[in-house]
């Protein structure tokens, strides 16, 4: 412990620029820099073996970014987005609506969950993609259809996140909540749903990028409607640029929505620690 | 008042193994604004009597009385205080202190100048917003304290409270304990394992013995009061050194004789 030491205070990170350095050494030294940096590594990589190894079915990089602005002028392409996250918002709404509630009151009492333990487990292990026939047979190739996959998708995750949060909040505390006096129903508001809120949100997070990948997916491999009908189109129709131009967007999408997610999770629960049961 | 009468209590075992009996017959009166301290060994069920006494579990035998009435439950007139202290992480000081009053359906002004009465007397004032993470243990207990103090308790119940603490944050809290009972006089029951911290608060040391968990003898302690203010004139003194010796003997003699006990049964068995 030789810093211990140093009278200075220690800075977070390390990128943390020091003062009295030049501005081209801070530059050099930031994360965003870096980041940069490493895109365009992976930009010229990738131009190169475009142009010179080639073919068909691989696109330059330069054609992409002009194909990636294409599509966000197209009115047509916005629609697909809409009818995509369509299907994952009100999949998504009625995951956290049923998935949190099942999962907070599994957590507290037992019997609840001996019920429907097998059930969850059976979600959890199975691989949905193969759940998609089963439910178009069952209710047809609608909004439905599409719907039910990603609550199927994205519901073991809160469920399974929301019991561990019951379940890890301090029983001392319950005991102390319970040496004033208080009853189950403030026991609930005032100890539990506060303690279970770090991993509840956990859930959420990871439900949520369950959710964008059950709405790809039913797009690819059944349902052709939206993002993933437009990826089938461009590639049947041999339009490299325009199919990775859409990937690129459903990747920005996903790191968007993450973002969001942490950010709700660090203001909502700043005592919290992350990943409490990080399964996916 | 509270009376204790042929208190047991026993756990059942699990798969096969005999239970544990946590109490057996236990008999005690503690009189009114008196500091009791229960010292045993630990296992020895010290920790369940004061759980029983918060009305947190139940017993198989015997009986409570508070002021004549049985216990049954928790109850307005009983505050504990943790060893693991047991403050919600997400809330600040202010209220984690509020939070038995809340329960208890005092709100608004009353609420907020009640506690911040007892912050105060704690020595936390300007901590009020601030988290428990950012708090020492030692700060933290004193949370504990003011928060079961803020519900005018007629009886604290105190479970090892500063078993957790380091020796220097023990000590002071021991000393401000002190202080704060002197000026507010309440029953208090202090569960701990400390011998010298048993003789250096209470009126009078219960003394316990494991296995099954009774109460072996209740020793008084003459010590005159107030004791805060000369804490260390009272750890030297002739008296204080004479009762935690007497008390050593006691205890010691009974785990040399658990440990005897133990070998002749393994000895048995075998």
């Amino acid at each position: 412990m030789s810093s211990a030491a140093s009278p200075q205070p220690i800075a977070m990170g390390n990128g943390r620029p020091r003062a009295g350095r030049s501005l081209v050494a801070r530059i050099l030294d930031s994360k965003a820099f870096l980041r940069l940096l490493t895109l365009a590594v992976i930009a010229a990589i990738w131009q190169v073996y475009a142009v010179m190894v080639g073919g068909l079915l691989i696109p330059t990089f330069d054609g992409t970014v002009f194909a990636f602005v294409e599509l966000l002028l197209d009115g047509k392409f916005w629609r697909a987005v809409w009818v995509s996250n369509q299907a994952m918002l009100i999949g998504f709404a009625i995951t956290v609506i049923l998935g949190i509630p099942i999962g907070l009151f599994m957590g507290r009492y037992r019997p609840a969950e001996a019920f429907t333990d097998v059930y969850i487990n059976i979600l959890l292990v199975t691989p949905m993609a193969a759940l998609i026939p089963l439910i178009i047979m069952a209710i047809g190739f609608g909004l439905n259809a599409r719907v039910l996959l990603v609550i199927l998708f994205a519901i073991p995750m809160v469920i399974v996140n929301s019991r561990a949060g019951v379940r890890q909040v301090d029983p001392t505390l319950i005991e102390m909540a319970q040496s004033f006096g208080a009853t189950e129903r403030s026991i609930w508001w005032r100890i539990l749903l506060p303690g279970s809120m770090p991993a509840v949100m956990t859930g959420i997070r990871i439900g949520l990028s369950r959710s964008l990948t059950a709405m790809v997916v039913i797009e690819l491999l059944l349902i052709a409607v939206g993002l993933g009908g437009l990826i089938i189109n461009f590639r049947g129709a041999f339009q490299p640029e325009s199919l990775y131009a859409v990937v690129i967007f459903v990747v920005f999408e996903a790191l968007l929505l993450i973002m969001v997610a942490r950010w709700l999770e660090r203001r909502l629960v700043p005592w919290g620690r992350e990943g409490v049961l990080a399964t996916d | 008042m509270i009376e204790i009468r042929g208190l047991g209590k026993s756990f059942p075992g699990r798969r096969g193994n005999p239970g544990v009996k946590a109490l057996e017959g236990v008999n005690l009166t503690v009189r009114d604004d008196e500091f009791l301290t229960v010292l045993g060994p630990s296992g020895c069920g010290k920790t369940t009597l004061l759980r029983c006494l918060a009305g947190l579990v139940s017993w198989d035998e015997g009986e409570i009385l508070l002021d004549r009435r049985p216990v049954t439950g928790p109850g307005p007139e009983r505050a504990m205080v943790f060893q693991s202290i047991a403050l919600m992480p997400w809330a600040s000081v202010l209220r984690n202190v509020t939070f038995g009053l809340e329960l208890r359906g005092v709100n608004g002004s009353d609420c907020r100048s009640r506690a911040q009465e007892l912050i105060e007397l704690v020595g936390l004032s300007g901590f009020e917003s601030s988290m428990p993470f950012e708090l020492s243990g030692g700060m933290q207990q004193r949370v504990g304290l003011a928060r079961a103090l803020a519900v005018e308790p007629a009886v604290l119940l105190m479970d090892e409270p500063f078993g957790a603490l380091d020796e220097q944050t023990r000590r002071l809290l021991q000393e401000e304990l002190l202080q704060i009972w002197e000026t507010r006089r309440t029953t208090v029951v202090f569960i701990t394992h400390s011998m010298d911290e048993a003789v250096l608060l209470g009126d009078r040391v219960v003394l316990m013995s494991a296995r099954p968990g009774k109460i072996e003898d209740v020793v008084e302690v003459p010590m005159p009061r107030p004791r805060s203010a000369h804490i260390d004139t009272v750890e030297g003194s002739a008296e204080f050194r004479e009762i935690t010796s007497q008390l050593w003997v006691r205890l010691r003699e009974w785990q040399v004789d658990i440990g005897r006990r133990g070998r002749a049964a393994a000895a048995g068995s075998r």
